[in-house]
C-alpha cells in the first residue's frame, strides 16, 4: 500500500533514529517523540534533571542530519542580540554589516533556557514562532529547517525565569528522559571508557532526506473521527476540573501533526488512535496551568491529561 | 514511559507453610475446617492457572472492603457482649459479662482476623501480578504517586509473610490449656518460615544456633510476661479498691467532721432529675442513712441492717416495688452514674439517690436490686441508669425505730450535748418544740462554713463535735446533722443520719445535682404519723461560690460525658444501628469489586455525547463481534483503552498462544476500514469477514 515516498522517509527516520540510538542507550520512547516533533516541524522543550543526555540527544540529532547546529548557552546576562545577530560598522565599507546571531542556523540547541531574561526568551520565541526574525527593521528569514531543542533544569529555581504560558504553548512538546536502567548505564560507561562515540557518529541524511521526510509526514493520512478525537481531547482539558488555563488549538494542530509522523514511523499510512494516546502528555500537558489550588493537592498537568484519556471514550 | 515494575519487597512463602499455618491456627482457634479450606485454596493458586487482572484501584476496593469488615465484625461482636446492645436477644444473660466484654470484644476479633483479610490475601495470589501496589493500601504512596512525576518505579509489596505472622498472632489468642503446643507449633512454623531466608554465607550450624537462642528467649520471655501479668493483676485488684472507696456505702460513713481545712468539692454533675407529669420535685435525694455514731464516723447496726434482694415485678422485668400498695405518686425522672463494683455479679454498682417515700422504680435497667431497712437501695447495673421514681408523702420504706438503736448516744459527745441542751431549756417541751427549738438554737447561734480553722488547740479535751458545739459554733451539714441526731437521742426522739443530695438548681424543665450539692441531714421519727421525716438544721447559706467562668464549659464537658455514657451503656438506641449502618456500606463496597468497570466514572458528559456520531466509516467491521466475544472471556475493554492496549491484554492468556499474530493482523485491517480515508480494498474488506468468522469459530 505504501507510496515510494513514504517508504524512503520512512528509512531515513529509522537510520537517524538507529544513529542516535548508538549514542542515547535506552531511551527509545523520548528519541521517537522527537523525532515526530522534528518531522513535524514542532519544537521540543527538555526538562530534566542534569545530566540525564538532554544535550547528548540535541547534539546526536544535530550530528545524524548533514545540518548547521548551534549551541546557545543561556545567562541571565544574555541579550537578544547575542541570539538574533548584530549590525556592526565596518569602517572599510563605511556601512552597517548584519552579522548573524547563532539563530540562523538548522539545529539550535537552546540549553538552560529559562536562565535568560524574560526579554532574551521572547526574542527566540518569536523566532520559533514565526520562522523569522525583525533586526533594525529588516525582516530576514530563518532556515526552513529551523528546529530548537530547548532544555530545562526542573530542580533549580534560584536565578531562573519560567517559561509564561504563552511561550511554553510554542513548543509542539515537552517531555523527559529520565534515568535509564543500572545495565543501560553501564553500557554507557563502557561505551565512553576511551572516547565520546559522538565524536565517530556519521552522517545519515542530507537536508532533501529532511524535506522529503516532512513531506511525507504531511501525506500521512488522518480520518475525520480521528481529528475530531483529537479536538476532543484538546477541549476537555479546557473543562478538566483543576485546570485554570486549558490547552489552545495550537495544541491540537501539534497533536496532530507529531501523531502523523508517529504513525508513519510505526510504519502505517494512516493515523490510530495509539499514536494520539502515545503523544497526548508530551503534546498537551506542559500548556495547561493548574489552579493553585489543585496543584498544592496533588494536581499535576500529567496527571490530568492522563485521566482525560481515561475517560474519553476513545474510537476503536 | 519508564514503568517497568519493580520486584515486590517481601517474598512469596515456601510452598506448603500457608497452608500448615492456616491449619495450626484454625486448630487453635477451634475453626479447623475454615482454616483447612482457606490454606488449600491459597496453596491452590500454586497450580491452578487462573488469573484475574487486578488493578491498583481494585486492590484498593478489597482493602477497603476488608477494612469495613472488620469494623463491622468488631461492632457485631461489641454489641453481643456487652450489656443493652439490642444484638442478641439475651440481655440480662450477656450482661453478666461485661466486665469481660472489652477483652472478649478484642479477643474475638483478632481471633478472626485471618478470616477478615483472606480475600484480600487470595486476590494477591490470584492476581496477574503476583504482588500488591503498595499505593494500594498506602495512603502516603498513593499521594506520592499522585504528586510525581509518573517516573517512579511503582512499589510493590507481596503480603503472603505479613499473612502468615498474622495468622500465628491470632492462633495465639486463645486461653491458656496449659500445655505448650502453641509454643511447639509456632517454633515448627518459624523455623519453616524463616530457612529459605537464612543467610547463605553463614555456615548452617550458625543458623541453628541463633534459631535455638532466640526460640528459648522466647520461651523464657513469655513466661515470664505470664507472672508479670499475674503480679499486675493483684496489684490492679488492689488499685481498684482504692480508687472506689470514696463511694458512698451503705454500711459506714466516714465524715469529715474534725478534719481542718476548706472542704473542696467539685461542681460535677452527678445526678440529672427531671420531675414527670408535673409532679413536686422532691428536695433531698437520699442514698442512706446511718445509725450508730462514734468517733466521727456513722454505721448501720451491723447484721440486722444488711441488704435484701428486691425482686422485680411479674412481667415487668424492669419495674420494681419497694413499698408495695401506696398511691398518689409523684414521678420524677433519675439519671445518675453507677460507679461501684460488684464482684458477685462482675457490674457497676451504686446506692440510687431517691426522693423520700419512693415506693416504686420503673425502667431501671437493673440486674439486681436490694434494699436494706435503712432504706438504702443499692443497684446492680450498667455504669448509668436512667430510671422513673414514683414517691409519695406517705410512709417510707424504713424500718420503724429500734429503741436500741436509733437512740443510742456516743458516750464522749454526751457532756457536751448535754451542756447544749442545758443552753437550750427545752427539756419539757413536746417533741415539736423541741425540734423547732433545735432548729431555732442552730440557726440563730451557728454559721454555715466549708472552712474549717484551726482553732482545736486550745480545747484539746473536746471532742471535734463538742468544739463545734460548744466553742467554734460554724461547720458543715455533716456537723449540724451529727450533732442534731445526737441532740434529738438525748431528748428521747429516735433519729438517724442521713446523707444524699440536695437538689436545687434548675436546668431549664430539669434539675442537675452536683458533687457540690452532696449534703446530710437527720431522720426523725414522728411518733403521732408513725413516719420517719425529713429534719434539716443545717443553717441556710450553704455558702454559694459564684460560678466561675469556667462552669459553662465543664457542663458542656459533663453532657458530652452523659451522652457518651447514655450510648455506651445502651440508654439511647443508637448503638444497635450503628451495624445496620453499616451493612449497606459493605454492600455498596463489594458491589464496586464485582461490577467494577461499569462504577467506571463515565466521560465528562458533554465530550462523550460529542464524540460519538453514529455514521463514522467502518463501524460495520466485523472485528467488534471478536471484540465482544473476547470481551466475555472477563476482559472488557475500558471506554479510554485503545484496541490495540485491549488486544495484548487479552492475548496474554496462554489459551490463545496460536492466535496471536492472526488476531493482531485483523486489528491493522480493522484500523484501516476505521481510520484509513482511504478505507480497504475490497479484497481486504472480504479477507476481514472471512478471518474474523474463522476466529470465532477458532473461539467457539
Amino acid at each position: 500500500m505504501s507510496t515510494p515516498s513514504l517508504e524512503a522517509a520512512r528509512q531515513t527516520s529509522r537510520n537517524i533514529a538507529a544513529n542516535i540510538a548508538k549514542i542515547m542507550r535506552g531511551q527509545t520512547a523520548p528519541t521517537r517523540q522527537l523525532l515526530a516533533a522534528f518531522a513535524a516541524g514542532g519544537h521540543v522543550l527538555l526538562e530534566d534533571f542534569p545530566g540525564t543526555g538532554k544535550t547528548t540527544l540535541a547534539k546526536a540529532l544535530a550530528k545524524s542530519i548533514d545540518a548547521r547546529f548551534k549551541r546557545v548557552q543561556f545567562t541571565p546576562d544574555l541579550l537578544p542580540s547575542d541570539i538574533l545577530g548584530v549590525s556592526i560598522f565596518n569602517q572599510r565599507e563605511q556601512e552597517f554589516k548584519f552579522h548573524e546571531g547563532p539563530v540562523f542556523t538548522d539545529i539550535l540547541l537552546a540549553d538552560e533556557i529559562n536562565r535568560a531574561s524574560p526579554r532574551t526568551q521572547s526574542a527566540l520565541l518569536e523566532a520559533m514562532g514565526e520562522g523569522q526574525v525583525s533586526v533594525e527593521g529588516d525582516r530576514r528569514h530563518l532556515s526552513e529547517f529551523f528546529f530548537v531543542i530547548a532544555t530545562q533544569n526542573p530542580v533549580e529555581f534560584r536565578g531562573t525565569y519560567p517559561l509564561p504560558e504563552a511561550q511554553m504553548d510554542r513548543f509542539a512538546m515537552q517531555f523527559t528522559l529520565g534515568y535509564v536502567p543500572p545495565e543501560e548505564e553501564v553500557a554507557i560507561l563502557t561505551a565512553q571508557e576511551h572516547n565520546h562515540p559522538i565524536e565517530e557518529l556519521q552522517t545519515v541524511a542530507t537536508l532533501a532526506d529532511v524535506q522529503a521526510l516532512r513531506s511525507a509526514v504531511e501525506a500521512v493520512r488522518i480520518s475525520a473521527e480521528l481529528k475530531r478525537y483529537v479536538v476532543d481531547l484538546v477541549a476537555a482539558t479546557r473543562t478538566a476540573p483543576g485546570v485554570q488555563l486549558g490547552a489552545s488549538p495550537r495544541a491540537s494542530l501539534a497533536l496532530m501533526k507529531t501523531a502523523q509522523a508517529l504513525a508513519l514511523f510505526d510504519g502505517l499510512d494512516f493515523v490510530t488512535p495509539e499514536q494520539i494516546q502515545a503523544l497526548a502528555v508530551p503534546v498537551v500537558a506542559h500548556r495547561l496551568v493548574l489552579e493553585p489550588q489543585a496543584r498544592f493537592s496533588g494536581t499535576t498537568a500529567r496527571g490530568v491529561v492522563l485521566d482525560i484519556l481515561k475517560q474519553l471514550r476513545v474510537p476503536a | 514511559m519508564n514503568t517497568e515494575p519493580v520486584p515486590p519487597t517481601g517474598r512469596a512463602t515456601p510452598p506448603g507453610l500457608l497452608l500448615a499455618t492456616l491449619v495450626f491456627w484454625g486448630w487453635q482457634s477451634g475453626w479447623l475446617w475454615t482454616g483447612a479450606a482457606m490454606g488449600v485454596l491459597l496453596e491452590a493458586a500454586r497450580f491452578i492457572p487462573l488469573r484475574w487482572e487486578l488493578t491498583q484501584a481494585d486492590f484498593q476496593r478489597i482493602w477497603n472492603f476488608c477494612f469495613l469488615l472488620a469494623l463491622a465484625m468488631g461492632i457485631y461482636v461489641f454489641s453481643t457482649n456487652d450489656p443493652g446492645g439490642g444484638a442478641a436477644g439475651t440481655l440480662q444473660a450477656s450482661a453478666r459479662k461485661v466486665s469481660v466484654s472489652g477483652l472478649d470484644t478484642s479477643m474475638t476479633l483478632l481471633r478472626q482476623l485471618p478470616v477478615i483479610w483472606f480475600l484480600f490475601v487470595a486476590a494477591q495470589f490470584f492476581s496477574a501480578g503476583q504482588a500488591i501496589p503498595l499505593a494500594a493500601i498506602s495512603w502516603i504512596a498513593r499521594r506520592r504517586q499522585q504528586q510525581g512525576t509518573g517516573m517512579e518505579p511503582e512499589k510493590h509489596i507481596n503480603v503472603a509473610y505479613p499473612y502468615f505472622m498474622l495468622c500465628l498472632y491470632s492462633a495465639g489468642i486463645h486461653t491458656n490449656d496449659g500445655t505448650h503446643l502453641y509454643f511447639y507449633g509456632l517454633c515448627g512454623l518459624l523455623t519453616w518460615a524463616l530457612w529459605p531466608l537464612r543467610a547463605r554465607k553463614a555456615a548452617i550450624w550458625v543458623w541453628c544456633v541463633l534459631l535455638a537462642t532466640a526460640l528459648t528467649l522466647g520461651y523464657y520471655g513469655v513466661h515470664g510476661i505470664g507472672q508479670l501479668e499475674q503480679f499486675a493483676n493483684n496489684y490492679n485488684s488492689q488499685l481498684l479498691a482504692r480508687l472506689l472507696q470514696p463511694q458512698t456505702s451503705a454500711e459506714v460513713s466516714r465524715t469529715s467532721i474534725g478534719k481542718i481545712g476548706r472542704l473542696k468539692l467539685s461542681n460535677r454533675i452527678l445526678i440529672r432529675l427531671e420531675p414527670l407529669n408535673g409532679s413536686p420535685v422532691p428536695t433531698y435525694l437520699r442514698e442512706a442513712s446511718y445509725r450508730k455514731y462514734y468517733s466521727q464516723i456513722w454505721q448501720t447496726a451491723g447484721k440486722s441492717d444488711e441488704f435484701q434482694t428486691v425482686v422485680n415485678d411479674v412481667g415487668q422485668e424492669n419495674d420494681w416495688s419497694l413499698l408495695p400498695g401506696s398511691t398518689n405518686l409523684a414521678t420524677v425522672q433519675i439519671a445518675n452514674y453507677l460507679t461501684g463494683w460488684s464482684k458477685e455479679s462482675s457490674s457497676a454498682q451504686g446506692l440510687l439517690p431517691l426522693p423520700s417515700g419512693t415506693a416504686r422504680l420503673t425502667d431501671l435497667p437493673a440486674f439486681e436490686l436490694k434494699k436494706n431497712p435503712l432504706g438504702a437501695v443499692l443497684a446492680a447495673g450498667p455504669g448509668l441508669v436512667i430510671y422513673q421514681a414514683h414517691f409519695g408523702n406517705a410512709a417510707t420504706m424504713d424500718e420503724a425505730p429500734d429503741t436500741n438503736v436509733d437512740l443510742l448516744m456516743a458516750s464522749n459527745e454526751v457532756s457536751a450535748v448535754d451542756q447544749v441542751i442545758a443552753e437550750m431549756q427545752v427539756a419539757s417541751a413536746t417533741d415539736r418544740e423541741k425540734m423547732l427549738a433545735i432548729q431555732r438554737f442552730f440557726a440563730s447561734k451557728f454559721t454555715y462554713t466549708l472552712n474549717i480553722k484551726n482553732e482545736m488547740k486550745a480545747y484539746t479535751n473536746s471532742t471535734p463535735l463538742g468544739n463545734f458545739l460548744l466553742h467554734q459554733r460554724s461547720g458543715y451539714c455533716e456537723y449540724f446533722a451529727t450533732a442534731t441526731v445526737l441532740l434529738l437521742r438525748e431528748l428521747h426522739i429516735p433519729a438517724r443520719y442521713a446523707v444524699g443530695y440536695l437538689v436545687h438548681e434548675r436546668a431549664g424543665q430539669r434539675y442537675v445535682v452536683r458533687e457540690r450539692d452532696a449534703h446530710a441531714w437527720c431522720l426523725v421519727w414522728n411518733s403521732a404519723t408513725k413516719m420517719w421525716e425529713d429534719f434539716d438544721t443545717t443553717p441556710a447559706g450553704m455558702d454559694n461560690p459564684a460560678p466561675s467562668f469556667t462552669r459553662p464549659f465543664q457542663d458542656a464537658w459533663s453532657w458530652v460525658r452523659f451522652q457518651f455514657a447514655k450510648f455506651w451503656w445502651s440508654q439511647g438506641q443508637f448503638r444497635k444501628y450503628a451495624l445496620w449502618l453499616l451493612i449497606p456500606v459493605l454492600g455498596l463496597s463489594l458491589y464496586q469489586i464485582l461490577f467494577r468497570r461499569k462504577r467506571k466514572r463515565p466521560a465528562p458528559a458533554a465530550a462523550s455525547a460529542k464524540s460519538v456520531p453514529v455514521d463514522w466509516p467502518g463501524l460495520d467491521s466485523e472485528f467488534y463481534r471478536l471484540e465482544t466475544r473476547l470481551a466475555a472471556r472477563g476482559v472488557p475493554r475500558l471506554p479510554g483503552e485503545s484496541l490495540t492496549h485491549w488486544l495484548e491484554r487479552v492475548l496474554v492468556d496462554p489459551a490463545l498462544t496460536d492466535m496471536r499474530q492472526p488476531m493482531r493482523e485483523l486489528l491493522r485491517l480493522h484500523y484501516q476500514h476505521r481510520f484509513d480515508p482511504q478505507g480497504l480494498s475490497p479484497a481486504d474488506r472480504e479477507r476481514l469477514t472471512r478471518e474474523v468468522n474463522a476466529c470465532l469459530a477458532k473461539l467457539n
